[in-house]
Formats: structure tokens, C-alpha cells, sequence
């Protein structure tokens, strides 16, 4: 029998605390929809996506309503885009993605991610299909995400690839000049590309992964920040230590509700179940804020002095909660500073508190790096290069999973604001000092080799 | 729970909360030969209740059982007691396989809520098999763990009960009681 004061806690975390599941993905490998005529491809992706996923929302929906608890995103990941565009040119991957549109909104899911190119040591015919065509893809589809992963422990930092993404993110934002660069928004470029992740854009299917697989992202920042200002009020003389507990124990009851819904939602779908993320996810929404969490902490300005230290505070103690919660934990599993989609964050900008390179050393501690940034149009591709370069180097040193997540506006200078939209948020563009200053380092090209930490065998 | 020996009573006690209500109802029991097979108590605004299962190897005769009992309380704070034989089964087991949730309905005080939500349960044969009701402030709390048969679809049930909390100015919900077990307990009871 359950206990009435275990009853109403739950209770006030679910309702009064707004504790949602942030996504449900469904990760599908497609490797068998290669052929050698493209639209041979596309029909057998169309079907294998609709026939796997078109139960998904309205089982989410329903198992949802059976726990009071609402599944916030519902979408797709499929295996590398490249897997199916080998021998195939640059107008099979616009068809490839046009279809892959089509079916995820035939499915009712807002995003489908997988138009990736693993190049961290080389870049091979079908990814450089994949990369070059991102430009066309990313402004003529709505719904589809792409990532691309530059660099890894193991191999090291492919500067070419790199210095290759600095020109395709420059020709997206362009592509996509009519909606202020917002193509940019839908690609991730990675060091350690994780394979079940569920969060978009850079979900996709790995490799090593069962046939199909659904992963959960847990519910976002709000949850959390909550709960400590409940225990503060409550409380006098709290340290560090009983705050790391506090977001410890509700990051713990945070991954269960996650386990419990996706575990359901596999079931249903007579697929396996993959891992829960825990990731603290923010939105724009007042009060869904990792920046809230930081200020609740007692960092007033957000950017000062104590940042770094209060972000790894709260990563760690997401974690250690979560590990323990379930033994199917994976995906990026951290805190999350995309700028734009956190009002606390973008205001931080906005007043002059947070800057690129605090925001840099904050990702050096959580998850999962330099996100919904929007730059000045005019920042040249070696500097967006070098900025990806400094980012990759942080996660292949501490074998962790790095990206950036950069939107050059254009005709946009620092300081001007820019308004993405829904989940994605408004943000000041921000300044980017020393630009040009990268060039000849850029321009060296080849791979930055694989770190001491690689020969871990 | 399967009582010790043949004759089994349900006895029931009510007093004042004060301590030492436990010691002399079970050395009053004790002295009829008597077993405790199972109990439970509660504290409910400074009222004691307690349900016992108690066996004895001799037939005793329920009402003798009682007096024994009321005998034991203190003359400033008596006990009242009733005492009867007891069943092999003490409730029909639901025929209709169910399935467990929990009720909760938070709202402005106002005779008639426990009604109102009960009858509704009761007249779909959901069983009440826990329940909470608290008045704090002008506020009240009603917590109750439900069987609900699997017949029923959950969705309509949430929203007949959403609406009749609406009718109130009470704020309920109707949820599976896994989350409640996923956010509490460290081993889970469900499989997975």
C-alpha cells in the first residue's frame, strides 16, 4: 500500500511542478532501404517509417493519460543518412529528405533526425553527399535534423570536416536568410556522437543498436528548480551538499516517471525499449530554465564567477539521481545550456553577464555544449570552424560528448535579437571578439590526432 | 494471513489516543488464550482506532471477548470495542480483474466531496481500498487508492470525474498507481 505522504509529494511534483516526459523517440534502422534507384529508396523509407511509427503519438498520448503525465514531444530517429546514399548524388539526398519529411509528419512527430555524416577521422563520398546537401535540406524541409560528428576520442579532430561545416553552417544561414539563419538550428555538429540519444536535432540511430528502439528524454529544468526553492523556503542553513541532494532525489523520481512511460510506449509498440536520457532539457518557458536552476543556486548573474562551478554541481547530482533510478540510463544524460531556449540564459546575454567564452568553459562540465548560439552573419567559416574546433577539443580531452549548435543570422550584428519561434526561443545575437583571428590554424587542415586518453586499452 | 488456530474474532477498538492502548488490549486478549494474527491502527484527530484478527485455540464467545477488552481501558478513557467471529474470507474477491489507481481531488472545503466521488466509484464497482481525506484551511484533500476494473475505459472515467471536480471547484486527477510506486519506492513492485 502506498504511503499518503508519498502520494501527495508525487502529486505536487507532477502537477503543481509541471513534470512532463520532454521526448519519446523512436530510433528505426533503415540501413535495409538502400537500393540503387532513389526512388526505390524513398518508397521503402516512407513505408518502414509509417508502418514502425504510425501507432507512436497516439501511444504516447494514451499511456500519457494513464499516468497523468503528458509526453511533451514524440519523434524519429533513423539511421545515418549516409548509410542510404551511398553511390547516390546530391539530388537523391534532397528526395531522400523531402520523403523522410513527409513520413515523420504523415507519423503526426515533429522531428526526424539522422541526416548524419559520421566523418571523426575521414569523410567518405556518401558524407560529403550528406554535408554538401545540407544547405538545400535543412531550408526545403520542415521537420528533419541532421548531425554531423567531427571528431572522437578514438580519432581525434578532423580540422577538414570541420573547416568544411564553417562554410555549410554559412550557406545554411543564407539558404535560410528569410527566417533569420534558422536552417542552423536543425544541425548539431558532435565530438562522440551519442548513438541513442533521444534529443533533437542530434538524435539518430547508432550502429550498435537493436532493429528499432525507443528512448526517452525526462522532464526539463522546471521540475528541479522547483523543488529546490521549495526546500529553501522550507529550510534555513542549507550548504551545497543538501541542494546536490535535493536535485539528486528529484532527478532519482524524474527518471523513473521516464522509465515507466517509455518502458510502456516499447511495449505497446512491440519494440525494445533503449535508454532513458536525463538530460535537463530547458524552454523558453518561464521557470523551465537551467539558468533558474543557477540562479536559485545563488549565482545572481548568470555568467559570473561560481557558473561553472554551480552547472558541474548540478550535472553531477542529475546523474548520480538518475544512475541510480534505472540501469538503462544513456543518450547525452546531462544539463543542457542552449541560449536561445532558455529565457534565463538568453537574458544573461542580453545584459552582458554571459559571454561565448563563460558559456564555453560551462560546457566542459555538463552537457552538451555550445547550443542555439546565434552570431553575427558576417563571422567568417574559419572562425565558426575554430569556434567548433575549441568545443570538439573539450569533449575529445574529457571523453565526453561535445557539440555546437551555432546560428550565423544574417544582415544580424552582436546585440541585435533575434526571435526563432516556439521550443527554439529568441535570443541577443552574441559577440564573437577575435574574429578572423583563426585563419592560418583553420587553414592547416588534416586531423588533430587522437588524444593519450584514446590508448586506453 | 493465516490465523494460528480455529476460532478466529475480528475485534474492533476505539478510545482517546494515549499510550499504553496497545499493551492492555493484547494482555487482555492474551488472558483469553487468544493469538493476534494480524493488525492494523491509525490516529485520526486524536481519536485511536485498531482492527485485530485474533485466534483462540477454545471457542470464545465474541461478546465475552469484548467485555475482556473494554475492561482493560482506563475508567477516564474508556475503550469501545465490538468484537464478532470472523469469516474464512473476509470480502468477496472482485470478480472482474482491476487494475489499481489512485484518486486525488484538492479543492475549497464543502460537506458532500466524499459522497459525491464515492457514490460515482461505487456505482462502476470500483473499490475503495485506501483512503485520505484531510481539511486544512479551507482546504480538502482526498487521497484515495482504487481497484478499478479493467472493463472501464480510463479516459472516460478521468473525465467524468475531472468534470464533477470541476462542478466543485476541486482539482482531480485519476492516475495509474505506478507512478506513484516509480517515484517512491526504491525496489519496484511492477515488472517491467
Amino acid at each position: 500500500m502506498l504511503r499518503t505522504d508519498e502520494i501527495l509529494s508525487t502529486i505536487e511534483m507532477l502537477h503543481a511542478e509541471h513534470l512532463d516526459v520532454r521526448a519519446v523517440t523512436l530510433a528505426l534502422n533503415v540501413e535495409d532501404c538502400a537500393a540503387p534507384s532513389v526512388d526505390h529508396v524513398c518508397r521503402k523509407l516512407r513505408n518502414k517509417i509509417v508502418s514502425r511509427a504510425r501507432r507512436l503519438v497516439e501511444t504516447c498520448n494514451r499511456v500519457g493519460a494513464k499516468y497523468g503525465i503528458p509526453v511533451v514531444n514524440k519523434r524519429l530517429a533513423i539511421s545515418p543518412a549516409s548509410t542510404i546514399l551511398a553511390g547516390h548524388g546530391h539530388a537523391a539526398a534532397v528526395q531522400v529528405a523531402r520523403t523522410l519529411d513527409a513520413a515523420a509528419a504523415e507519423c503526426g512527430v515533429d522531428f526526424v533526425g539522422g541526416f548524419t555524416a559520421l566523418v571523426h577521422k575521414g569523410i567518405s563520398s556518401a558524407d560529403a553527399v550528406v554535408m554538401d546537401s545540407l544547405p538545400e535540406v535543412l531550408s526545403q524541409t520542415k521537420q528533419v535534423c541532421a548531425s554531423v560528428n567531427v571528431a572522437s576520442r578514438k580519432a581525434g579532430i578532423n580540422m577538414d570536416a570541420i573547416h568544411r561545416m564553417g562554410h555549410v553552417l554559412l550557406k545554411i544561414a543564407e539558404a535560410t536568410a528569410d527566417q533569420q539563419g534558422f536552417g542552423c538550428a536543425k544541425l548539431v555538429i558532435f565530438a562522440n556522437i551519442p548513438e541513442d540519444n533521444p534529443f533533437m536535432a542530434g538524435a539518430y540511430m547508432g550502429a550498435g543498436e537493436p532493429e528499432a528502439t525507443i528512448n526517452i528524454g525526462v522532464s526539463g529544468p522546471g521540475v528541479v528548480c522547483s523543488a529546490l526553492k521549495r526546500r529553501l523556503a522550507r529550510e534555513k542553513n542549507l550548504t551545497l551538499g543538501d541542494l546536490a541532494e535535493e536535485i539528486k532525489i528529484t532527478s532519482f523520481r524524474v527518471t523513473r516517471v521516464g522509465e515507466l512511460i517509455g518502458r510502456e510506449v516499447a511495449a505497446e509498440l512491440g519494440v525494445a525499449f533503449g535508454i532513458v536520457d536525463l538530460s535537463l532539457a530547458p524552454t523558453p518557458m518561464v521557470g523551465d530554465s537551467v539558468g533558474e536552476i543557477l540562479k536559485t543556486l545563488g549565482i545572481a548573474r548568470i555568467g559570473a564567477p561560481g557558473s561553472t562551478a554551480a552547472v558541474a554541481m548540478l550535472n553531477d547530482a542529475v546523474k548520480k539521481g538518475g544512475l541510480f533510478a534505472s540501469s538503462s540510463v544513456g543518450g547525452l544524460s546531462g544539463a543542457f545550456i542552449p541560449v536561445s531556449e532558455d529565457a534565463a540564459l538568453a537574458d544573461a546575454v542580453g545584459q552582458g553577464h554571459l559571454v561565448l567564452e563563460k558559456l564555453e568553459a560551462m560546457t566542459s562540465v555538463c552537457s552538451v555544449g555550445l547550443d542555439m548560439i546565434a552570431i553575427p552573419g558576417d563571422t567568417p567559416a574559419e572562425t565558426i570552424a575554430a569556434i567548433i574546433a575549441d568545443e570538439m577539443a573539450i569533449g575529445v580531452i574529457n571523453d565526453k560528448t561535445t557539440a555546437v549548435r551555432l546560428i550565423p543570422v544574417p544582415g544580424a550584428k552582436a546585440g541585435d535579437r533575434v526571435d526563432f519561434g516556439g521550443l527554439f526561443g529568441a535570443t541577443p545575437v552574441m559577440e564573437i571578439r577575435n574574429a578572423g583571428a583563426s585563419d592560418a590554424f583553420v587553414h592547416f587542415g588534416g586531423r588533430i590526432p587522437a588524444p593519450l586518453q584514446s590508448l586506453g586499452n | 494471513m493465516k490465523a494460528r488456530f480455529d476460532n478466529v474474532y475480528v475485534l474492533d477498538v476505539m478510545s482517546d489516543d494515549h499510550p499504553g492502548i496497545v499493551a492492555a488490549v493484547t494482555t487482555a486478549v492474551e488472558s483469553l488464550g487468544g493469538n493476534i494474527d494480524a493488525c492494523s491502527q491509525t490516529v485520526l484527530g486524536g481519536y485511536f482506532t485498531l482492527i485485530m484478527i485474533v485466534s483462540t485455540p477454545e471457542p470464545v464467545d465474541p461478546a465475552v471477548l469484548a467485555e475482556q477488552v473494554r475492561q482493560a481501558g482506563a475508567s477516564n478513557s474508556p475503550f469501545q470495542v465490538m468484537a464478532r467471529h470472523a469469516n474464512a474470507t473476509p470480502r468477496a474477491t472482485p470478480t472482474d480483474p482491476c487494475d489499481r489507481f489512485v484518486i486525488t481531488a484538492f479543492g475549497k472545503d464543502q460537506p458532500g466531496i466524499v459522497r459525491r466521488f464515492s457514490q460515482y466509484l461505487a456505482g462502476r464497482d470500483i473499490n475503495i481500498v485506501d483512503l485520505y481525506g484531510d481539511r486544512s484551511g479551507d482546504e480538502f484533500v482526498l487521497i484515495g487508492q482504487l481497484e478499478v476494473p479493467t472493463r472501464w475505459d480510463i479516459g472516460m472515467l478521468q473525465t467524468d470525474l475531472e468534470q464533477m471536480g470541476e462542478e466543485l471547484g476541486f482539482t482531480v486527477k485519476l492516475q495509474h498507481e505506478n507512478v506513484f510506486v516509480a517515484t517512491n519506492q526504491l525496489r519496484l513492485s511492477y515488472s517491467h
